[in-house]
């Protein structure tokens, strides 16, 4: 066993990792009570939803209350950020949850608490989370505005509910309390994607990724189960310090000494990580959850919900760190799935999906930078990632919004430049070019950080996955800028969608008759194998053609609630490339979110006094000695190299989608399709290489069948034998019909009778 | 408390059922919602005058109703912790019973509502018995108001189910007595009299029977066990004789199916923790990875058969014998978790499940069908049932937060932390024999409950709105269309328990642990389970040769402050 992985080993052992002393940093203060406000005035917002569904309430009153409350949730969270000391933790303990004792001693009692932890993770976390999900609630207020009434209470009370699980998911004192959290985002979010649930495909989708989440979940549960077994515990102040000893041992390269139970803990862990985060091979449910509204797809499949697979492995790194396969393991599949879901996402025609694909990319980046020990890019590229994917998607919600749920690039084009949609348009831009990675953005600095350690850290096959992850880095840029070429630029045109008659909540039987989320796409592929379909005319000549009271449509341009969150998100988007640099003091913090990684539980494995910069963090500094490419700072080298690829990307994706691009006109693309291995290529990964065939082929039909056979196993063979012997003495004893009689008096009586008998053997025994 | 409220609290449903049959028909809901809301608050009061710091005791300490003392036939009764819960949970789901009836029955309503009664007497009487006739007296007695309630009351079926329900269950328990009596026998005259009080007499009481039956030859254990466990494992029921509940069930009226998912199952597990775990410890030591597999066919073969199920009554009814088999898998884990699990998991289940039965029983009403090819979409045009439908949908899946969870997460924690193996060298495990691969291949059933479950939401609630063809309802039911206020009534305090256990399940968690732990010792001590507590686990000392670790960090057996 010390000899299959000594690259990591040697790697913590070299880096001095866990050489400090640990005992001091490890104390736990009483927290706060107000902290837990955090998480119950979300709870609270779901209660009085339900009340204003009750009373029938038929304005925007959920809404703004939960506005309210979900943005005085986020002051809390930033007061307990102001509150944290530097490298402290704290546990603020509500109620006890689940307590089962069996004796005294340690292991012998499963506590449970709902408490919550307070640490810079759990700040940081909670910081996004709260500020996100006031905004998105606030233009969700708009956007939902055509549902007012039962579907708009249901709706906000879903969203404040959402809140509470994530907030218990992140503060969650113990593996237990996360573990509440994790599936309740996931219930949440099976009520949000199936918002419109007359829609067999919403249904179906929503169904998809509740159970598709349950796997991941069962892997998650495992986990739990064996930590428990093994450390007797589940609260993170009691575990991270039993963890050290075998941080130690791994420090001084004796993985051998660590029991391969303690090994196989994150690797349980991961697998609730893989389902949470849409990480290969359960990365299917996520591009169906976009049936769900756009708010939705925003807050939950973008930019908070998924990081939970993130946030469990930084909450758990110090598990990870002491495992020789696990960090591999997540390195691999962030990697692959990165690269898989970016190939896909080239070949969509559905923007959101796109925009759905690219985020299962992105997490693979996240993964990647845990895996690659730099937990502070992981975490970092959430928090740039959170606020450009979700200013990306509420733009593609307010298109959707204004052209009747058109989605379809190809039936869009120079949005930006009609009237009202100009800040759609500059916060699409800003956007994309965080996506794209391009230079001095957010979205570049935080990815730069991933790809650079790809290089230096030592790792099974980590350089090739850097080459990879470069690679897809250039198709993001590709694909994201293909989105905004066709749709945001370019000549003005459009389709609208065929929800004319209001909005997406209103579904006219006509629209049922798409059976799933994914047979949707394959109708639009149907008739258009490939970008070449023209632009469909001017908007009234192609109206006429498909539908009935054309000249009555008109782009229906966002009012100021979703105008006012697109600039105030995108500005927060441009602001996030900040806390790169800011307070960044010390460069062996990396900046703000450095520090917030550093003095948590992501980093605990270095322990350090609280004044003491983590060497985790150090290693993540990458000073020229830790590690270098082409004989420079590798961070540096990856400026250049990271930012002249996203320019090739977009480079590709001006040529091809924008220039010389006008009306009724092919754009380059579509000569491109007329060569054939190009034309396959696209035509899989427009099919999303078939993984949901493959599943449903390998997976659910044997399973359906399988219980198709037990059905009549129990029905024919169990039953069977059952009734055989029932019926045997009746054939046997024709003379004793009558007891059959089924008369219950009888039955009483032969009851009575038999216990008689028996008393009276009783009796005579003990004469 | 005293022995006289216990007393009270079966003879009072007799006496109500009495004067239901003296009373006109039009009385008789009345007259039975009313005891039944009596006995609930006398259990209410029982609950409070009990001592719970003492929870583990047998309480009144001492009980004893002199009936034929030469043959030492006695009455006595007592509760201890779980006794109460399950107690309470029968006289919870009386009330609700009576009131979910109040639309469906029209014909024979003093039949109906006197047997109804009868029978919580006989469910509270299983509960508190003290003695083995008591005991076995009311646990038959069950089958009689359930034939009744199945063979008059149920569709179109009823009498096949019935007698099926009867026979089955009835043959079964024939099994329990035998080995019931062996230990009376065994006790009689194969005890010296000086060994415990009570050896070496006729006796009954559980107590005296438990001390004598753990003092027989681990073959006489085996046989003893073999008996019991078919008696009650038809009653639970476990794979694979379980085949008389889908049938059961889908027959039986709506509160009969309530009752017998909340609590005649629970008889089964009952008589596993109360009698065959206690009585025949070696054995069950023995049979436990057996039966430990058992569960675990039934979870998953179950779970898919509910998978593809039409009858969404059958499916609820195949998804009882799934569920059932986690509560039996932590019975036979040995240890504090899976049995507290259990028990939890028979009030939990009892109330999910009746839950959902009650909701489908209200559907049927309205529509007269059952089959989710004719049925879908109701949310729509229901939306406070679909509310409720996707709450105890989403309880009976485990969602955390809700009750379901605990009790399915305690099970298949006690499951896995019952390992001799693993207790050698982690501190968080016990002695046992199942292990991690029963909760592995037992956790699967959480992920197909949650396919059949939500097949069942994303057919009956979710989709656009689809009605029986030619379905006037207004014609057959004079039920509006969503639910009304007593239907809302019926549903609401199960709603607010499952809540509430959910999210607070202290009181429960700590009202049981006593009793269970008390069984669970004394199955440690007599069944030969190992005992392990190693005090420092040497993983640590090899751990640091050179001594770089602190002696706090030393022994993380220690816990910190622990």
């Amino acid at each position: 066993m010390q000899t299959t992985t000594p690259q990591l080993a040697e790697t913590i052992g070299a880096l001095g990792l866990g050489a400090a002393d640990t005992g001091a940093a490890l104390e736990v203060a009483t927290g706060p009570a107000w902290a837990m406000l955090i998480p119950m005035l979300p709870l609270l917002g779901a209660a009085i939803m339900g009340v204003c569904a009750i009373m029938g309430v038929r304005s925007k009153l959920p809404a703004w209350i939960t506005v309210g409350l979900l943005g005085f949730s986020a002051v809390l969270a930033a007061a307990m950020y102001a509150w944290l000391p530097e490298n402290g933790r704290a546990v603020s303990v509500a109620w006890e949850w689940i307590n089962v004792s069996w004796g005294d001693e340690p292991g012998q009692t499963l506590k449970a608490n709902f408490g919550f932890y307070i640490d810079s993770l759990t700040c940081l976390w909670m910081l996004f989370v709260t500020l996100l999900a006031t905004l998105i609630a606030l233009y969700a207020s708009e956007y939902m505005s055509h549902d007012l009434g039962a579907g708009y209470c249901r709706f906000f009370a879903a969203f404040n509910l959402f809140v509470f699980s994530m907030a218990c998911l992140v503060m969650g004192d113990n593996l237990l309390l996360l573990f509440l959290g994790w599936e309740g985002v996931g219930l949440c979010s099976y009520l949000l994607i199936g918002y419109h649930y007359k829609k067999h495909s919403a249904v179906f989708a929503a169904k998809k990724a509740f159970i598709v989440n349950r796997i991941g979940d069962l892997g998650l549960l495992l986990g739990v189960f064996l930590t428990f077994v093994h450390f007797g515990t589940l609260e993170y102040k009691d575990l991270f310090p039993m963890v050290q000893p075998y941080i130690e041992a791994m420090r001084q390269g004796a993985v051998g000494d660590i029991p391969a139970v303690v090994q196989l803990i994150p690797v349980l862990l991961m697998i609730g990580a893989f389902g949470k985060s849409a990480q290969l091979p359960l990365f299917v449910w996520l591009p169906d959850a976009m049936e769900g509204p756009t708010p939705v797809s925003a807050l939950i499949h973008a930019a908070t919900m998924v990081t939970a697979g993130v946030y469990l492995i930084a909450r758990m790194y110090p598990l990870f760190l002491v495992s020789e396969w696990a960090l591999p393991i997540v390195a691999w599949v962030g990697g692959l799935t990165a690269l898989v879901a970016a190939t896909i996402a080239m070949a969509q025609f559905d923007i959101k999906r796109i925009m759905a694909y690219s985020t299962v990319s992105q997490l693979g980046f996240m993964f990647c930078g845990l895996a690659f020990l730099s937990s502070v890019g992981g975490a970092f590229h959430v928090v740039t990632h959170a606020f450009f994917k979700a200013t990306l998607f509420l733009c593609c919600g307010a298109v959707m919004h204004g052209f009747a749920g058109q989605l379809d690039l190809r039936k869009l084009s120079g949005v930006s430049f009609m009237k009202g949609w100009g800040i759609v348009g500059i916060a699409m831009f800003i956007g994309c070019l965080n996506l794209a990675g391009f230079p001095f953005t957010a979205g570049y600095f935080s990815k730069d950080m991933i790809l650079a350690e790809a290089f230096i850290t030592p790792g099974p096959g980590y350089q090739f996955l850097g080459v990879i992850l470069l690679l897809t880095a250039g198709i993001t840029a590709y694909y994201t800028f293909r989105v905004f070429f066709r749709v945001f630029v370019g000549p003005k045109q459009f389709e609208p969608g065929d929800e004319l008659h209001g909005h997406d909540g209103h579904i006219d039987d006509h629209h049922e008759e798409h059976g799933s989320a994914s047979r949707a796409t394959e109708a639009d592929e149907g008739h258009t194998p490939g970008d070449h379909e023209p632009m469909g005319g001017s908007v009234e000549e192609r109206g006429k053609k498909t539908h009935e009271h054309p000249e009555h449509f008109h782009p229906h341009a966002p009012g100021w609630a979703i105008n006012g969150v697109l600039a105030t998100l995108a500005i927060l988007s441009v602001l996030a490339a900040a806390l790169y640099f800011f307070p960044g003091a010390d460069k062996s913090h990396k900046g703000w979110a450095g520090g917030m990684i550093s003095g948590s539980s992501a980093a605990l494995v270095v322990g350090g006094e609280a004044d003491h910069p983590t060497r985790l963090a150090a290693f993540v500094g990458a000073e020229p000695e830790q590690g270098t490419l082409f004989g420079q700072d590798p961070h540096k080298i990856m400026y250049y190299v990271s930012g002249v690829i996203g320019f090739v990307g977009i480079a590709i994706a001006f040529a091809l989608h924008y220039a010389g691009r006008k009306e009724s006109e092919r754009s380059a693309a579509n000569n491109l399709l007329q060569v054939k291995p190009i034309r396959t290529a696209h035509r899989w990964a427009n099919a999303k290489w078939y993984v949901d065939e493959l599943y449903d082929f390998a997976l659910r039909k044997p399973l359906w069948a399988a219980s198709q056979i037990f059905h009549l196993i129990d029905k024919l063979l169990i039953d069977g034998l059952v009734n055989l012997v029932g019926y045997l003495p009746r054939a046997l004893g024709k003379g004793v019909r009558p007891s059959q009689s089924g008369v219950l008096h009888s039955y009483a009586a032969a009851m009575a009778g038999g216990l008689a008998v028996i008393l009276l053997i009783v009796l005579l025994l003990s004469l | 408390m005293s022995e006289s409220i216990l007393h009270v609290l079966i003879l009072l449903p007799i006496a109500t059922a009495a004067f239901i049959v003296a009373r006109p028909a039009g009385e008789a809901k009345t007259v039975a919602l009313w005891g039944s809301l009596i006995s609930l608050v006398l259990g209410v009061v029982a609950a409070f005058q009990f001592d719970w710091s003492n929870a583990g005791a047998m309480q009144p300490e001492v009980s004893l109703v002199p009936w034929l003392p030469a043959l030492g036939l006695s009455i006595s009764v007592g509760a201890d912790g779980v006794s109460m819960m399950l107690v309470l949970l029968t006289l919870l789901l009386g009330p609700i019973c009576v009131a979910a009836s109040f639309s469906s029955i029209k014909h024979r309503v003093k039949t109906y509502y006197a047997w109804l009664t009868v029978l919580q007497a006989a469910m509270v009487g299983v509960f508190v018995a003290r003695d083995i006739l008591l005991f076995y007296v009311c646990f038959e007695f069950t089958l009689i108001p359930m034939f009744v309630l199945i063979s008059i009351y149920g569709s179109s079926n009823r009498k096949a189910a019935a007698t099926k329900f009867f026979l089955y269950t009835f043959t079964g328990s024939i099994l329990a007595l035998a080995g019931l009596i062996y230990v009376i026998w065994f006790n009689a005259t194969r005890m010296p009299v000086e060994a415990f009080a009570g050896a070496g007499e006729w006796s009954f009481q559980i107590d005296t029977l438990r001390q004598a039956a753990v003092r027989m030859s681990p073959t006489e254990q085996g046989w003893v066990f073999a008996a019991m466990l078919l008696g009650f494992a038809v009653k639970v029921p476990l794979f694979p004789v379980h085949t008389w509940l889908p049938l059961a069930h889908t027959e039986a009226p709506t509160a009969g199916s309530v009752i017998l998912a909340g609590v005649l199952l629970k008889l089964g597990t009952y008589g596993l923790y109360r009698f065959a775990i206690p009585f025949t410890p070696i054995a069950a030591v023995d049979f436990a990875p057996f039966i430990g597999l058992l569960a675990v066919i039934g979870i998953v073969f179950a779970g898919l058969i509910c998978w593809v199920q039409d009858d969404v009554k059958k499916l609820v009814a195949y998804s009882s014998v799934s569920h059932l088999g986690f509560c039996v898998l932590g019975l036979f884990a040995l240890n504090t978790m899976g049995q507290s699990g259990s028990v939890m998991y028979m009030i939990n289940h009892g109330l999910s499940t009746g839950a959902l039965f009650l909701l489908i029983g209200m559907v049927y009403e309205r529509y007269h069908t059952r089959s989710m090819r004719e049925l879908g979409g109701l949310a729509a045009k229901m939306p406070v049932w679909s509310f409720f439908m996707v709450f105890f949908v989403m309880a009976s899946a485990g969602l955390p937060g809700l009750n379901g969870f605990i009790s399915e997460f305690m099970c298949l924690m006690g499951t896995f932390q019952a390992s001799d193996t693993l207790a050698g060298s982690s501190i968080g495990a016990t002695p046992g024999v199942l292990g991690p691969v029963f909760a592995i291949l037992a956790g699967t059933g959480v992920v197909i409950g949650a396919m059949y479950l939500l097949m069942m939401t994303g057919k009956m609630v979710w989709g656009p709105l689809r009605e029986p063809k030619g379905h006037d309802h207004h014609n057959h039911s004079e039920l509006a269309d969503d639910l009304n206020a007593r239907e809302i009534a019926v549903l609401t305090p199960l709603a607010v328990l499952c809540l509430v256990l959910g999210l607070f399940p202290t009181p429960v968690l700590k009202g049981i642990e006593a009793p269970v732990n008390d069984t669970v010792r004394w199955v440690q001590e007599h069944g030969g389970l190992r005992l392990y507590r190693d005090p420092a686990p040497a993983r640590v000392t090899e751990l640091s040769p050179a001594g770089v670790v602190t002696p706090e960090l030393a022994a993380p057996a220690a816990g910190g402050e622990r």
